[in-house]
This record gives C-alpha cells, sequence and structure tokens, in this order.
C-alpha cells in the first residue's frame, strides 16, 4: 500500500490532467424519485458542463445523496475524485484551467456570486418549502417519490427523517414559518431581480453564459415543466418573459432538445 | 452460586466429605468420630421443602425447580437433586444467593428416613446496575447496565444496556426476557437495538437500529437452539472522503429483515484454554422476508482439543460459511459479506485482509473456510507453576484458510470447490496466550504468512489479538 505522501502527491498529478473521458454524473432516478429541488441543481450541473463542453454520462442511482460526499446531489465522478454540488464542481473545473468566468472583472465576478447566492437563498428554498411544507405536496408528491426506492416501512422513515432536516434548514434560514403567499413574494422579487440583471441580454453577462445561467436555468426549467399540486411557483415565473427566454435558449443551444415544447 | 449444608446423626455422617469433593460441594461441619458409610446405601427421602426468602417470586416457578428432590431415594440423591435445584433456581435469574440446608424432619408426619431441605434464598433488588469493562472482537468496551430483575415474580426482567468500545464502536440495546417453564427450558427475549460501527479497514460506517425476537430452548440438555428474528435498518457510509468508489457506491439506508437459526453444542471444559471437548456453532440466516436485503448465508464454526499429556493440547478449529443471494430485486451490501484475516482468525494477515481489496479497502466475499492448528504448552521452564503462571500458555499456530465469490447460476459444483483449493492462504507463528478473566483470551504473537494473494493484506511480525471467538 502506497503511503499517504505517495497517494497525495499522485492524486495532485491526477487533479492537473485534462479532462478524462469517463467522467460521471450521479443522480437519483428522474422518472419516479428526484424531487424539484434535487432535480433543479442536478440540470444546474449538466447545464455547466455543457457550457464548458466537457463530456459526462449521467448514471441514475437510487442511493446517490447517500453517496455524495456532501450529502446532497448531484455528484461528479472525475477519475479518483468525487466532487458534489454546483460550486465544488465550478472550482473544480477552475482548477483545470476551464472556466466560465475569466473574461469577468471583479465587480461581475461580485455580482455573479451574490446573484447565485440569491437564488440559493430564494428559489431553492421556496422549492423546498412547497415540496415539504406544503401538506398537499408532501403527501401527493413528496412523500410518495422520496420513498419509493425504500421498501415497507423504511419509506417513513426516511421520509421522517429527511423531512425534519429540512425543517430544521428552513427554520435556521427563517423560511419555516413562512406563509405561502409571503413564500410567493420572495420568489417573485427574486424572479424580478434576475429579470432585471439579465434585461435584454442573451445571458446575465454578456453573449456568454455562465454558472449563474446554469444555476437560474436548472431551477426555472425544474419549475416549470414538474408537475405538481399547486403550479403556482411555475405561475410567477411565467410573469417574467425574459427569464423564460433564457430558459428556451439554454434548453436549445445545449440540450438540443426542440424550441421549449414543455414550457 | 449457592452452598449446600449437611448435618447428619453420628451414625449416617460418612465419607460427605469425600463426595462433597467430587461433586465440588463445599461440607462445612466435620465430626471426628466419622464413619465411613456410602451414601448411597443410607435410605432417605425428603418430606418438606423449605424455601426461604421468596417475596417477589411466585411459588410455581420455585416449585418447579425443586421438585426433583422428593423422588430421591437415598441420601447421595438427596445431595445431587439439592445441587441441580440450586442450578436451576440459580438459572431463574432471580436470586442473588442460594443456601440449602438439610436437616432430618421433625414433627407429628416425619418418617423414619425423613428429610427436611431448606433453600435460603436472597432475591435481587427492584433494579440492579453497574459499569463493567468488557472485550470484544479485538477491541476493549466499558458497559453501562441497568437491569430490573424478576418483573413480575416469574423471572421476567427488563435490562438496558450501553455500551462503549475502543474502536468508536456504541451499542445501545433494551430488552425483556422472559423464561417459561418447561423441560426444554424456553425462553423469549424482545430487543431494541442500535449499534454504532466503524470498519476501517472496509472504509465504512454503519449505524443499525432495530428490533429482534429470540427464541431459545434446549432440544437435549446439550444442544443450545436460537430462533430469531430481526428487522433492521442500516444505514452505511464512508469513513473518509478518499474511501474507494466500491464502498461509495453502497452508501445509504437499507432495511434487513431475516430469520436466523443458531445451533451450538460446548461441551469444552473451559472457555479460553480449554484441555478437553468441543465447541459447534452452526448458523443459518436468511434475509429477505421484507426489506430490500436478501441472502441465506450458512455458518460452521468447530473447535476441538485434545490433551497429549497433562498440560499439552492440541487444538483444531475450522470455520467455512457461504451465501447466496435471494433474487435480484433484492440487494447484498458490504456489511453483509463474510470476512476472513486478523489476529482472531487466519493470523499473520490484517483484520479482513485475506481477499478482494479496492484502494486498501476489503470488500469480503460470498464464500470461504478457514482453519486452524495450534498447540498450547505452558510457559518454558514454567514459572510460576500453579499460581500466575497458569493464566499463560505458549501457543504455536498454523492457520490456513481461502476465499472466493460464487453464484450458482455461473458456476457448476466442481468448480466452486476449484475455487476454494486455489489460492489457499497459509500462516504459522508461535506467541504467548493470556487468560483476561474468565472469558476473554489476549494473544501476542510473531506470525509468518507463508502462501498469499497479491491482494491480500498481509502482517507479518508481531501481531496482537484480543477476544473471545478464536479461530
Amino acid at each position: 500500500m502506497p503511503g499517504p505522501l505517495v497517494e497525495r502527491v499522485s492524486l495532485e498529478f491526477e487533479a492537473q490532467e485534462a479532462w478524462p473521458k469517463d467522467v460521471k454524473l450521479f443522480q437519483p432516478y428522474e422518472i419516479e424519485q428526484i424531487l424539484l429541488p434535487d432535480n433543479a441543481n442536478c440540470l444546474a450541473v449538466q447545464a455547466l458542463l455543457k457550457m464548458c463542453n466537457l463530456d459526462f454520462t449521467v448514471e441514475f442511482r437510487a442511493n446517490a445523496e447517500a453517496m455524495s460526499p456532501s450529502g446532497k446531489v448531484p455528484f461528479i465522478k472525475v477519475g479518483r475524485f468525487v466532487i458534489a454540488e454546483l460550486e465544488g464542481i465550478v472550482q473544480f473545473i477552475n482548477g483545470k484551467g476551464i472556466s466560465l468566468t475569466d473574461k469577468l472583472d471583479i465587480e461581475e465576478k461580485a455580482d455573479l456570486r451574490a446573484y447565485m447566492a440569491l437564488v440559493r437563498n430564494v428559489i431553492e428554498n421556496a422549492e423546498l418549502f412547497i415540496c415539504w411544507i406544503d401538506h398537499e405536496t408532501y403527501n401527493d408528491v413528496t412523500s410518495i417519490r422520496n420513498g419509493s426506492v425504500y421498501p415497507w416501512p423504511l419509506n417513513h422513515f426516511r421520509n421522517r427523517e429527511k423531512r425534519n432536516q429540512v425543517i430544521k434548514k428552513l427554520k435556521v434560514l427563517d423560511w419555516y414559518n413562512k406563509t405561502l403567499p409571503e413564500v410567493h413574494e420572495e420568489m417573485a422579487n427574486c424572479c424580478e431581480a434576475l429579470s432585471v440583471r439579465l434585461d435584454q441580454n442573451s445571458f446575465f453577462f454578456g453573449d456568454k453564459p455562465t454558472e449563474l445561467d446554469a444555476l437560474v436555468f436548472g431551477h426555472l426549467f425544474t419549475i416549470l415543466t414538474t408537475p405538481l399540486p399547486r403550479n403556482d411557483l411555475a405561475n410567477i415565473v411565467r410573469n417574467y418573459p425574459s427569464l423564460i427566454n433564457l430558459v428556451k435558449r439554454v434548453e436549445t443551444k445545449y440540450f438540443n432538445r426542440e424550441d421549449g415544447k414543455n414550457i | 452460586m449457592g452452598t449446600v449444608h449437611a448435618k447428619a446423626p453420628t451414625q449416617t455422617a460418612s465419607n460427605i466429605s469425600d463426595f462433597a469433593k467430587q461433586s465440588g460441594l463445599k461440607q462445612e461441619s466435620e465430626t471426628t468420630d466419622i464413619k465411613e458409610i456410602d451414601l448411597q446405601m443410607v435410605q432417605a427421602r425428603v418430606d418438606r421443602v423449605n424455601v426461604d426468602g421468596l417475596a417477589r417470586t411466585k411459588n410455581d416457578i420455585v416449585e418447579d425447580c425443586v421438585q426433583d428432590l422428593f423422588k430421591a431415594h437415598d441420601f447421595q440423591d438427596v445431595l445431587l437433586k439439592a445441587h441441580k435445584a440450586v442450578v436451576k433456581l440459580d438459572e431463574l435469574g432471580c436470586f442473588k444467593n442460594i443456601g440449602v440446608y438439610i436437616d432430618t424432619s421433625k414433627g407429628l408426619n416425619a418418617t423414619t428416613d425423613g428429610l427436611e431441605v431448606t433453600f435460603e434464598v436472597t432475591e435481587y433488588k427492584r433494579i440492579t446496575g453497574g459499569i463493567n469493562t468488557q472485550v470484544g472482537n479485538n477491541e476493549g468496551s466499558i458497559l453501562f447496565a441497568m437491569r430490573a430483575p424478576n418483573l413480575f415474580g416469574r423471572g421476567e426482567r427488563v435490562q438496558t444496556e450501553y455500551t462503549r468500545g475502543s474502536k468508536k464502536t456504541s451499542n445501545f440495546n433494551l430488552s425483556f426476557i422472559k423464561p417459561f417453564r418447561g423441560k426444554h427450558r424456553p425462553s423469549l427475549r424482545t430487543s431494541i437495538l442500535q449499534a454504532h460501527s466503524e470498519w476501517p479497514n472496509s472504509g465504512y460506517k454503519q449505524l443499525e437500529r432495530g428490533v429482534q425476537l429470540d427464541f431459545g430452548f434446549y432440544s437435549s440438555s446439550l444442544f443450545k437452539h436460537n430462533l430469531q428474528w430481526e428487522g433492521i435498518i442500516r444505514d452505511l457510509s464512508t469513513l473518509s472522503r478518499t474511501a474507494s468508489f466500491e464502498v461509495r457506491e453502497q452508501s445509504g439506508s437499507t432495511l434487513k429483515s431475516s430469520l436466523k437459526h443458531i445451533l451450538s453444542m460446548d461441551i469444552r471444559d473451559d472457555l479460553i484454554f480449554p484441555s478437553y471437548g468441543s465447541l459447534i456453532e452452526i448458523t443459518s440466516e436468511l434475509a429477505g422476508l421484507g426489506g430490500n436485503i436478501g441472502f441465506l448465508k450458512n455458518e460452521l464454526f468447530f473447535q476441538d482439543n485434545y490433551s497429549l499429556l497433562d498440560d499439552i493440547v492440541v487444538q483444531t478449529s475450522f470455520s467455512a460459511g457461504y451465501m447466496l443471494p435471494m433474487n435480484k430485486d433484492k440487494k447484498i451490501t458490504i456489511a453483509d459479506k463474510c470476512y476472513i484475516g486478523g489476529p482472531l482468525s487466519i493470523r499473520g494477515f490484517q483484520t479482513r485482509g485475506v481477499g478482494p481489496h479496492v484502494d486498501g479497502d476489503a470488500l469480503g466475499s460470498t464464500a470461504y473456510w478457514a482453519a486452524g492448528l495450534h498447540l498450547f504448552t505452558p510457559l518454558p521452564f514454567r514459572p510460576g507453576r500453579g499460581g500466575f503462571g497458569e493464566l499463560f500458555r505458549t501457543h504455536f499456530f498454523l492457520n490456513a484458510g481461502n476465499v472466493g465469490d460464487f453464484s450458482l447460476e455461473k458456476m457448476s459444483k466442481g468448480d466452486i470447490l476449484e475455487t476454494l483449493q486455489k489460492n489457499i492462504r497459509v500462516s504459522y507463528g508461535l506467541g504467548i496466550a493470556l487468560r483476561l478473566g474468565s472469558m476473554a483470551r489476549v494473544e501476542v504473537n510473531y506470525c509468518f504468512p507463508y502462501k498469499f494473494d497479491k491482494g491480500d493484506q498481509t502482517h507479518p511480525g508481531v501481531q496482537f489479538g484480543i477476544g473471545v471467538h478464536f479461530l
């Protein structure tokens, strides 16, 4: 067995290598298992990798969440590395000399980080709120899908455990006690801010996409296309045609799908 | 345990002391003018049995234990049956202390050969507890226990235990135990348990939470059976970020629902350094009645001891096991697999060191066999003979074993044998074994791995082992 130092050195060499061919992105099953917030994040990472023109294949695993080093989906496996979530993956890619933001100046980069945080803090929390706190959605969709990969009675345990985790998180962020109209208002404000920033550009920062475009695409596309008992989030997003256009643009350009047929 | 006190008039008092020595009973009063008599020739019958000190314990279970005494015909029989009754009373788990007094019976209904047997018992308090140290599989642990013995007066008890080990394991269990009456000595145990364990050799940790039902009984005086059902939720996760992807793939929650049958027979004269007798343990586990884990696993452990000279003992041991998948929908995880190697198994290898490894993580296999040939002798030149030196043994060993993976669809029977015969691992060595209390053994060995596969992790040189169950 090689010593830890040798291992670390070899890992570092590996890290500097070019993008290997067998990169895999792990995520939960799309049709029966994945939930809205997870799906949004998985799609965002897929969009990011496609924007960077990096090859990967998607692997579906029921236990993708447990496999992930951060406990969140998606994660990618590059050689011996496993890297989770959009921010981590962006950093990893930057380490390989690939970046979507190298043309931006410092001010723009700060803006980008701020808008990324806004999406994370508002849209993602709104999605979590709808999926786990709203009783109708939880009972009709979330609990069934989240528990679908577990046998009875493990599904109930897992649902309760996961729901408690989400509640804890939302409590810390002061979202748990919000009412539905308040959530809608937050969501509308966030979309407003995003559409103001986007203005008439094709992407948020000029004519080249950045990770912000990937993140916004992931969330908005998923919100628009996921059938839920209440589609109020989708209705809010539909009030912002410039955002809808951005989603369509990314979809046609990077996912080679027909012009936004689902939206 | 208890003490048997015997008083008899001078004409019958006799070679009681001889008998007492044979049967391990303690004899208290000794008078100088005793004549030698054969106890079997002394006619006796038990007129009365008194049990003193019963408070919560119900009469019926105590009656069951002492009833046999009335069948005794001679004095020796009375003594033996009294001793058996003490053992049975002790097994109830209700009494802290049991004493026996035998006297000639007096009063109106007394017969000429009549005896009166009195058991003096002290019941346990409502709640007892304690802190102990324990030795498990190559790790020491501390045990906090609380018991409520004899809850409803028939030996029922509730106990809760928490153990914390030196290797970051922790266990909690709460059980209710109910012994039943009957000649097969059945008992039922239901427990709720939570166990956390870490397996650095395989790169994973596991949290198990679940329920267990255990029904134990004896089919004869030697064969002990345990029928168990357990429903356990297991959360498996990697120990570190650098764990191999093969282990990472197994992370997540699984539910195992399994039926288990354990048959054991132990006729060794000692648990730690037996000089004769054998031990057999056969375990069959069928997982997959509900849950998403499915396999059939059979394991066998056999140990035989043969004393060459006074205290030079040859010990042979053999263990083998295999598991089969149930069907495609049910999984087998890394935690269900079989592992061999280590100071308690095939010495000269790392723990779980025999078999397939990826990035240093042992992945386990579905079939194995392992055997050991040991020679235990006293220390050279026998320092501390008869005292301290008896805690030690010199230990020579030869271990062999192999692992294999097979599925019935892919292989015929011949192939299985071939896989298990190929790449046999052999190690040998010598060392010193130490008895630790009456439960555990410590071994310090110098090992020479002789034959090994390139995927194995060997551990040549000094190896330290502490545990209960050694190969």
